[in-house]
């Protein structure tokens, strides 16, 4: 059980500081951008008015992401945040059904993945509220009610991103430790495939939704 | 006293109060859920057994955190924990206290939406399948609390402890399993009256279940935050290394840090499950305005999680300053 605190990682100096890289997070995440890139390869091969196959599996993913972003956002340029919200779902998505494979984890094991994604979010949030509001009225956001606020206004928006990302960690990596040393105790005897269905599958569908979904409810309130 | 007795006296009474902390909010939950079936019946006897088979679906969704907590009391009753260290101690009694207190918030929280599914088959019969659906999902989003605390426990109870000087690592133990186990308390209850504000909401408007749901996602998600804190402040007091302590002042520092995010998560998981309910009936209701009243639902809740934002900054500050 030990093992499962070892990181194999790889990394390199420059000056007085050392990157690192989490080397199983890093091929993880790229057997995931290669299985998406095919798949939206192959569903947009031969487009033709009348879909089959792949191409209408990925017409519904876009129509039912076109209506949620919609119905988010609502304002005439909704189109312009719609391909990273759809990407990120998919991406969330398939990154936490990966783990339930043999030999292959999940990414968003790795508290590092979360974290870009939600820091991600943030930028994209706080920069579009400042195009949208303008940087006075911004500022002034941050004042209500009372000028005094504006410290504790900021560690709130400071602590939404730890929230979300730790959210999805949370899950994603409790679920993974449940599943390990359950296995572990039971000699990996009947109950693990209902558990993996259960903390891979299920779990995994609703945490990446609500990540997706949080982006987007606070990309709204910034630019509300 | 030799070291294997401390380990022992550890186990032991962890293991009582895991399921006996444990044990108080399935129990709730369930009755809860049991007296509104009866209620449902009476309303509409020609549903009885669909609604008795709902009612028995939804108490076993509530008893799965009474079984975590049976779960870890029976690891700490029959495992053999002897690492050689004393250290153990603390790490065994950190696992008992957070498991324990983490079942209870969830326990009595799953009790809602099973007993919103009986009331909900009763208005409407031809609903029970979704009904059905609705709850167990609610439920299982509800149990995340109780799967942060026993996910801390399983790392309290069979990571490597050993090879660190005793103190401050005692205070650490202790303080990681109160944070996540006090924590989840108000989430788990928070969570459970978003569930059940959505399958009643389900039940009154079906045309509107697809927005009733989404709401009921992220108001549990966002419920669920002050336990996430607990969770993060369990990380940090678990995997950080310290110097060995000189005196008592350090180790207690980390304790009250683990207290303090503990308790400081209680309050903000009840007030969000306040918010969350009364924002999803509204969004069943209403749901052309559902977009509005989401907003003003996740501001409303992150406005109230402002106290557990302040006491996870001075956790924080406890650990690392101090």
């Amino acid at each position: 059980m030990e093992d499962m605190t070892q990181i194999w990682q790889w990394g390199f100096q420059v000056g007085d500081y050392t990157f690192t890289f989490n080397i199983e997070t890093l091929i993880m995440t790229w057997i995931v951008m290669a299985a998406l890139i095919l798949f939206s390869i192959v569903a947009t091969r031969k487009i033709s008015v009348l879909p089959h196959g792949y191409q209408s599996l990925a017409e519904l993913i876009v129509d039912g992401f076109d209506n949620l972003v919609k119905d988010a956002l609502e304002i005439p340029n909704y189109r312009k945040y719609f391909p990273m919200i759809c990407a990120m779902m998919m991406f969330l998505l398939l990154c936490n059904w990966i783990g339930v494979i043999p030999y292959l984890s999940e990414p968003t094991k790795d508290l590092n993945t979360p974290l870009a994604l939600g820091l991600l979010g943030f930028v994209i949030a706080h920069y579009s509220g400042i195009k949208a509001k303008g940087i006075k009225e911004y500022i002034k956001g941050y004042c209500d009610p009372i000028i005094f606020f504006a410290p504790l206004n900021i560690i709130g928006e400071l602590a939404k991103v730890v929230s979300i990302s730790f959210r999805l960690f949370g899950n994603i990596m409790g679920g993974s430790i449940i599943v390990l040393v359950v296995s572990h105790l039971l000699y990996n005897l009947v109950l693990p495939p209902f558990l993996n269905f259960f903390f891979g599958i299920f779990v995994g569908t609703i945490q990446a939704f609500v990540f997706t979904m949080l982006t987007l409810v606070y990309i709204s309130v910034q630019i509300k | 006293m030799e070291e294997f007795t401390w380990v022992q006296i550890a186990a032991m009474s962890s293991a009582g109060i895991s399921i006996g902390f444990g044990a108080i909010g399935a129990a709730i939950g369930e009755g809860y859920t049991a007296g509104l079936a009866n209620e449902a019946i009476s309303y509409r006897p020609q549903e009885a057994k669909d609604i008795f088979k709902n009612a028995l679906i939804g108490q076993a969704m509530a008893e799965t955190a009474g079984i975590f907590a049976l779960v870890v009391a029976m690891l700490l009753l029959f495992v053999n924990f002897d690492r050689g260290s004393v250290l153990t101690a603390p790490a065994l009694l950190g696992a008992g206290l957070c498991m324990g207190f983490g079942a209870l918030g969830s326990g009595v929280g799953s009790g809602y939406p099973a007993a919103a599914t009986c009331m909900g088959i009763a208005r409407q019969p031809r609903l029970s399948s979704r009904l059905t659906t609705s709850m167990l999902v609610g439920s299982a989003v509800c149990q995340t609390p109780s799967i942060f605390s026993m996910v801390v426990a399983f790392i309290l109870l069979f990571f490597n402890v050993t090879g660190h000087p005793f103190s401050p690592y005692w205070a650490a133990y202790i303080g990681a399993g109160l944070s996540t186990g006090l924590a989840a308390i108000g989430s788990g209850y928070g969570g459970g009256l978003a569930a059940g504000a959505a399958c009643e909401g389900i039940a009154r408007q079906p045309e509107n279940a697809g927005p009733t749901t989404v709401s009921m996602l992220l108001g549990q998600a966002v419920a669920q935050t002050p336990a996430i804190f607990g969770l993060l402040v369990s990380f940090i007091l678990l995997f950080k290394g310290y110097p060995e302590a000189k005196t008592l002042s350090e180790s207690i520092a980390l304790l009250s840090a683990g207290l303090c995010m503990g308790f400081g998560g209680i309050g903000p998981g009840i007030g969000n499950g306040f918010t969350a309910k009364d924002a999803i009936a509204w969004v069943a209701r209403n749901s052309e305005n559902a977009g509005v009243i989401s907003r003003t639902m996740l501001v409303g809740m992150a406005v109230a999680q402002s106290t557990a934002i302040y006491a996870m900054v001075v956790s924080l500050v406890l650990i690392f300053v101090i």
